[in-house]
């Protein structure tokens, strides 16, 4: 059966313009997101993850921030040519964002409810008590216990995962087609995350919503991704289903992430392989491959031009010279 | 974090840390005094001040009207200063009232969009505070005319600038906020994040900056009819000082007197309040 591919972005540019000069955090992405499915999104810090998705939600240009080329095609439209009308409609009705910090995220001054009924308010015509009673089922969906006093709390009479499950609730209350994640958990106690991260599961499930997962954590990724991409200062370095990169990691950087999770089966402190090196700026990148500087199979051949993403399977790519070689040896 | 304010909303709970000093409780009584003595003036229901009640200039004696003894007419000084209070509040009141909404709006449209509109509104309040103040007043209410109007006009077109730095200043730091990308996230449009999102978070500022407003349109009124702009008519703290000059040399300090201590109280009152209105109404302070 083949797999509906509900968004598509296609070799995405985005270029801020800083005191410093002109930096260009995403630098020609392309991924698609099928529908019901997740696809994750990782890579470190800086590296463009929220610059990507804040682009797919319409928020770039910012200040600053420019969107050089590619195009975002949602359900067959391309999204960049949207209106800004036509953007403030989609987002919280079909594409829907949460980000990481559930603490700062929700207005102080309303209650929990009020700021549920707020989105049925911006995108749906219905009556108080209709808002009311949807705002409370979402609640309810987001299993917060005790819903019908929730709604009528204040955000800090919360707990993190509360707000964070708030803010869920918040995020898929108009049933979007597509949930931007971006970190969602990374805030919270593990346990916590754990809990957030199954109900996220269940939602998905339940609603049909494809999600687009943000993270640096590769372990969260195995638990509820079915496609991955890697991100390495800008680029996409590496592709494929979660089976491939967690069975068959092709670019030295993933295998690295790879080597740095720990492992549930040893129990002794073995050292974990932590990447060498640092992220380079975005202001002073190196000349062709990216990772070059911290990568161990480095050649002469890296520092000459950047390396284009490869096929190594119907559903697996990798963008490195060396790997390349040694596959096709 | 306990669950039992949870019915509290948040107006309900300044209310209560307000009413849990007792000073501030005795100051909000004063200023409930001040306004029903000036709504008593609103519906002609205070005693006439220009009535004759007895002799030229005599001290204060223990009849209501001669409390603080009379003036050079004979009028009664009290009467003059209830007459005084209902002008005082109605200045303080109007002038609030037009600088207040000049000031929200005008900082929340500068601070939200910034650019060219921004740079408008920076523009217009640097060249209104380039000017001395009280020579700002002056120069609008000769403009508009003498009398209590046109000098409420002209405070209240210059008084909004302090509050417009304010919001703006707020609104500058709340548009970066993660309540604000989330609102936006979920479609909310430019309307809704400035007055529904961020205004609720920083109009404490307002609420406070009002209340020092009244204040301060009632000194300057004192200040700009004893330099002969403002009220003419005799019923206003300004007027009174402005003729207890003479007075005082011949020892009729009775008439000055009666105002110092009635602007002493309410100015006293507003200052505490204000003060008291700041920590309550501070969303970043509510436990
Ligand atoms: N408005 C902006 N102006 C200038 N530079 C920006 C702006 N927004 C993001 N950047 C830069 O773009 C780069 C990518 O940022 P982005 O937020 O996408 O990283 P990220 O992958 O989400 O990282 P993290 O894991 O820390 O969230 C960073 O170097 C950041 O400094
Ligand atoms: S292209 Fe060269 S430097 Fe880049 S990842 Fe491959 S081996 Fe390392
Ligand atoms: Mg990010």
């Amino acid at each position: 059966m083949a797999q509906e591919v509900l968004l598509n972005v296609e070799n995405l540019v985005v270029s801020f313009d800083t005191d410093r000069g002109k930096i260009t955090p995403v630098n020609g992405v392309s991924f698609q997101v099928k529908r019901g499915k997740t696809l994750a999104i990782v890579g470190e810090s800086g590296c463009g993850k929220s610059v990507t998705s804040l682009s797919i939600m319409g928020l770039i240009p910012g200040a600053n921030g420019k969107i050089e080329g590619g195009a975002i095609e949602y359900d067959g439209q391309d999204l960049l040519k949207f209106s800004g009308t036509q953007m403030r409609k989609l987002r919280g009705d079909k594409i829907a964002m949460i980000f990481q910090e559930p603490m700062t995220a929700l207005n102080p001054v309303y209650t929990i409810g009020n700021q549920i009924m707020e989105v049925y308010k911006l995108h749906r015509e219905m009556s108080k008590k209709e808002a009311f009673d949807h705002a409370l089922a979402m609640l309810e969906k987001v299993k917060i216990p005790d819903p019908k006093q929730r709604m009528r709390e204040y955000p800090h009479q919360l707990s993190g995962g509360m707000r964070q499950r708030v803010m869920i609730a918040m995020s898929l209350a108009c049933n979007p087609d597509v949930l931007i994640a971006d970190e969602p958990t990374t805030a919270l106690d593990v346990t916590i995350q754990a809990q957030v991260l199954d109900l996220m599961k269940d939602l998905q499930t339940d609603l049909g919503t494809s999600v687009i997962f943000i993270t640096h954590d590769l372990g969260v990724v195995a638990e509820v991704a079915d496609d991955v991409v890697v991100m390495y200062a800008g680029d996409i370095i590496e592709r494929g289903t979660v089976f491939d990169i967690f069975k068959d990691p092709k670019h030295p950087y993933t295998q690295g992430l790879l080597d740095s999770l720990p492992k549930s089966s040893d129990t002794k402190n073995e050292e974990l392989q932590a990447i060498k090196g640092m992220v380079p700026s975005l202001f002073d990148l190196p000349q062709g491959c990216r990772f070059k500087d911290r990568c161990a199979l480095a050649e002469e051949a890296c520092g000459e031009s950047s390396p284009e993403l490869e096929k190594f399977s119907d559903t697996h790519e990798a963008a490195c010279f060396v790997t390349s070689r040694n596959n096709a040896a | 974090m306990s669950t039992q304010v949870a019915n509290n909303s948040l107006g309900r709970r300044a209310l209560q840390k307000l009413l849990r000093q007792k000073l501030t409780v005795i100051c909000f009584v004063v200023i409930i005094i001040y306004l029903s003595i000036a709504l008593l003036g609103a519906l002609n229901l205070l005693p006439d001040f220009q009535a004759r009640v007895g002799e030229s200039y005599e001290p204060p004696s223990l009849s209501i009207a001669k409390i603080f003894g009379t003036d050079i007419f004979g009028r009664s000084v009290l009467f003059k200063l209830l007459a005084g209070t209902k002008t005082a509040i109605s200045i303080g009141f109007l002038v609030t009232s037009i600088a207040v909404p000049i000031g929200i709006t005008l900082g929340s449209l500068a601070g939200y969009y910034g650019g060219k509109i921004d740079g408008f509104v920076v523009w217009l309040f640097s060249v209104i505070v380039s000017v001395p103040y009280l020579l700002m007043v002056i120069a609008i209410s000769y403009v508009l005319g003498k009398g209590m109007l046109s000098m409420c006009i002209a405070m209240g077109s210059i008084g909004w600038v302090g509050l417009c730095r304010l919001i703006r200043a707020e609104f500058l730091k709340h548009k970066e906020r993660e309540y604000v990308l989330a609102a936006r996230l979920l479609g909310a449009n430019d309307y809704n994040l400035i007055f529904k999102q961020i205004l609720p978070n920083v109009l404490h500022l307002a609420i406070i900056t009002a209340s020092l407003q009244v204040l301060g349109a009632i000194k300057s009124e004192v200040i700009l009819t004893y330099l002969g702009v403002g009220v003419q008519d005799g019923s206003s703290w300004g007027s009174m000082i402005s003729d207890a000059t003479g007075e005082l040399v011949n020892g009729h300090w009775w008439p000055l007197a009666g105002v110092v201590i009635t602007m002493f109280f309410i100015i006293y009152a507003l200052n505490v309040v204000g003060d008291a209105l700041r920590d309550a109404l501070d969303p970043k302070l509510v436990d």
